[in-house]
């Protein structure tokens, strides 16, 4: 910590407990400030529905990236724990009789409950076992939700969930402002709590084991302890946006495990590029957005999203934010010479 | 004993096709060190080809004639395959991440493109043999009973290539060391070519032995990988004896559940095994730890 801090000398010093830099803290800023401001322009209700989409999914494609882009535990049953979310919701709200607003915090808890169950099969696991085990998890959940059809309405999913509800507030018939600052807000703290993770010590550490297990373990990190929290914290936001997911649709269907989503949202933390954690967010305004251009290809939709990820993996590894940077090292450089 | 014949056979059946896909999945990964989600694709696409040659709407090729054929062209797309999907990252530090997601797209991709040629309505292919035949008196159909008694030999063909033949020999020396073999004067980039054509010929004929008893549709693929899945998984993927036991004990193990406890739970039961094995033998029931083959 001691040489990180020396070479950020000279400029604002922050509190201790917020690990964030001033510049990143900065851009944050007008990030959020921006997509505040965005629904004043976009007043079309199917571009909005469109964007919800996208801080929808980039809150599951961000919090993936935290379990595989920075900790490298390659969780391929990171989508079970949104449809966990989504499950928990609809169930909550439609038999439990919960208000909504308690049932997406529930969501949450349900997927970081399922993440610890799943992470004791794969602790002393490694790399493609650890697909393997979470793979079949996400089976074994799939199955579940299948054949309690009585409750979950089996493959046919669950339709009339009940909406978020407020005061005075319609949700349906709003223009779709509602969730749309509903989902804003929950993009933006799953972002702050992601990047403050993993800034901290403890993401530090996890960075460490990825980067070299023996010497971070040899140094006393505990590689379960480490790998429980990480694979628990990057279910917290997975299950509510679930759970909000929900919320909006307002039906729960198996889709939600299909290779379909599966390959969207990895394609979006790929795309993104990996521990980038913003990077999720870029690609999901590009891939939803051109998914939708492409919306009459039928067939050929799929084959395209297909062929840009073998794309990217083989030309440009380091994804679109990777990118970016580089573009933005390069331009700072000249502005300095 | 009737209902027990019928859990024999089923599950004599259904284990030929998982091993012939997880021995297929064994193959690449004890030589490459890469996993590849394709695997299920490979099945598809045969069935598909084959049904194209044999079927009046296509070509009316003899069945066999049509089989060998598609499993030639089999052999070209699990060449191609390694060569767009493999090639590229070998030597990367994420390669096995990097691998799961390329043949997950190529999936996607040559799925669709299924879909594409061939439209979604079910097709059928002819059975290798027409017809039933009695087994201890008990009636069975002459395509499945084929099946049970050829999958051995090809498995048991694989294993006599594989420890008998100079080619095989080489395949496995580049397995268990890649650097010794480059200097032995090996051509490792034509094994690499080889293990992906010969797991995309045998899942091919997974495919089309599967073809000829049920329906096929261009979504068949992802039953048999996810099960191919589970065997490896089980019967660990270090080795090929392995994951051919767990093929047929994972079938008999379903068609007794299924039998026994119905078609809902046996899936869930399954993976509930799976996961108790990991958390005791996180290395897979039948095998030992090294990376091996054979």
């Amino acid at each position: 910590m001691t040489d990180g801090a020396e070479k950020r000398g000279g400029r604002a010093v922050l509190p201790a407990w917020m690990p964030l830099q001033g510049r990143e803290l900065a851009a944050m800023a007008a990030g959020a400030l921006l997509l505040v401001l965005l629904p004043l322009v976009i007043t079309d209700t199917y571009t909005r529905h469109l964007i919800i989409l996208v801080f929808i999914y980039a809150i599951v494609a961000s919090s993936w990236d935290l379990s595989l882009g920075y900790a490298g535990i390659f969780n391929f049953g990171h989508l079970a724990l949104f449809a966990i979310g989504l499950y928990s919701y609809a169930l909550a709200t439609k038999f439990g009789g919960v208000n909504g607003w308690a049932a997406i915090p529930l969501a949450g808890l349900m997927a970081m409950i399922a993440a610890a169950i799943v992470t004791v099969p794969i602790l002393r696991l490694k790399g493609i076992y650890i697909i393997l085990v979470t793979f079949a998890f996400s089976q074994l959940v799939l199955q579940l939700v299948v054949s309690q059809s009585d409750w979950t309405g089996g493959t046919l999913g669950m339709t009339g969930v009940p909406s978020l509800k407020l005061p005075g507030h319609n949700f349906i018939r709003d223009g779709k402002i509602g969730y749309y600052y509903t989902a804003l807000v929950l993009l933006g703290a799953n972002i702050l709590f992601l990047r403050i993770f993993v800034r901290s010590p403890l993401g530090l550490s996890i960075v460490a084991l990825r980067d070299n297990e023996e010497y971070a373990v040899s140094r006393g990190i505990s590689l379960a302890r480490q790998r429980l929290l990480t694979m628990v914290a990057s279910a917290m936001f997975t299950g509510m946006a679930g759970g909000l997911y929900g919320a909006y649709v307002r039906n729960a269907s198996i889709e939600a495990f299909g290779i379909g989503l599966l390959t969207l949202i990895l394609s979006m933390v790929l795309l993104g590029g990996t521990a980038t954690i913003y990077g999720s967010l870029l690609a999901g305004f590009v891939l939803v957005f051109l998914d939708e251009v492409m919306i009459d290809l039928g067939a050929w939709r799929p084959i395209t999203i297909a062929l840009l990820i073998i794309l990217v993996m083989l030309v440009y590894p380091g994804g679109l934010f990777g990118g970016l940077r580089a573009l933005a090292g390069r331009l700072m450089r000249k502005e300095r010479t | 004993m009737n209902a027990l014949f019928e859990i024999f056979i089923s599950g004599l059946f259904s284990g030929s096709l998982y091993a012939m896909m997880a021995v297929g999945l064994a193959l690449i990964w004890t030589t490459i060190g890469v996993f590849n989600f394709g695997q299920g694709i490979f099945a598809t696409l045969a069935a598909y080809l084959t049904w194209q040659l044999v079927d009046a709407a296509g070509f009316e090729l003899p069945l066999f004639v049509s089989i060998v054929l598609a499993l030639a062209v089999m052999a070209v797309i699990g060449w191609l395959f390694q060569l767009a999907l493999v090639r590229p990252f070998i030597g990367q530090p994420g390669i096995v991440l990097t691998v799961v997601i390329t043949t997950l797209a190529a999936f996607t991709i040559l799925e669709n493109i299924t879909l594409l040629l061939w439209g979604p309505r079910p097709k059928q292919l002819p059975p290798l043999i027409p017809g039933n035949a009695e087994v201890l008196g008990f009636g069975i159909a002459a395509h499945q009973l084929a099946i049970i008694v050829i999958t051995p030999l090809i498995l048991l063909a694989v294993w006599l290539f594989l420890n008998r033949t100079r080619t095989g020999l080489a395949l496995r020396a580049v397995s268990q060391n890649e650097d010794a073999s480059l200097l032995a004067g090996l051509n490792v980039p034509m094994m690499y070519a080889l293990a992906f054509a010969l797991s995309a010929v045998l899942a091919g004929l997974a495919g089309v032995f599967f073809g000829g008893l049920k329906f096929m549709s261009p979504t068949m693929g992802t039953e048999p990988l996810v099960k191919a899945l589970v065997v490896v998984i089980f019967g660990g993927i270090a080795n090929l004896t392995g994951p051919i036991l767990a093929a047929y004990l994972i079938a008999f193990f379903e068609a007794a559940a299924t039998y026994f406890i119905g078609f809902y739970w046996t899936p869930a039961l399954l993976f509930l095994v799976l996961i108790v094995t990991l958390m005791v033998r996180p290395e897979g029931l039948l095998t030992g730890r090294s990376r091996r083959l054979t």
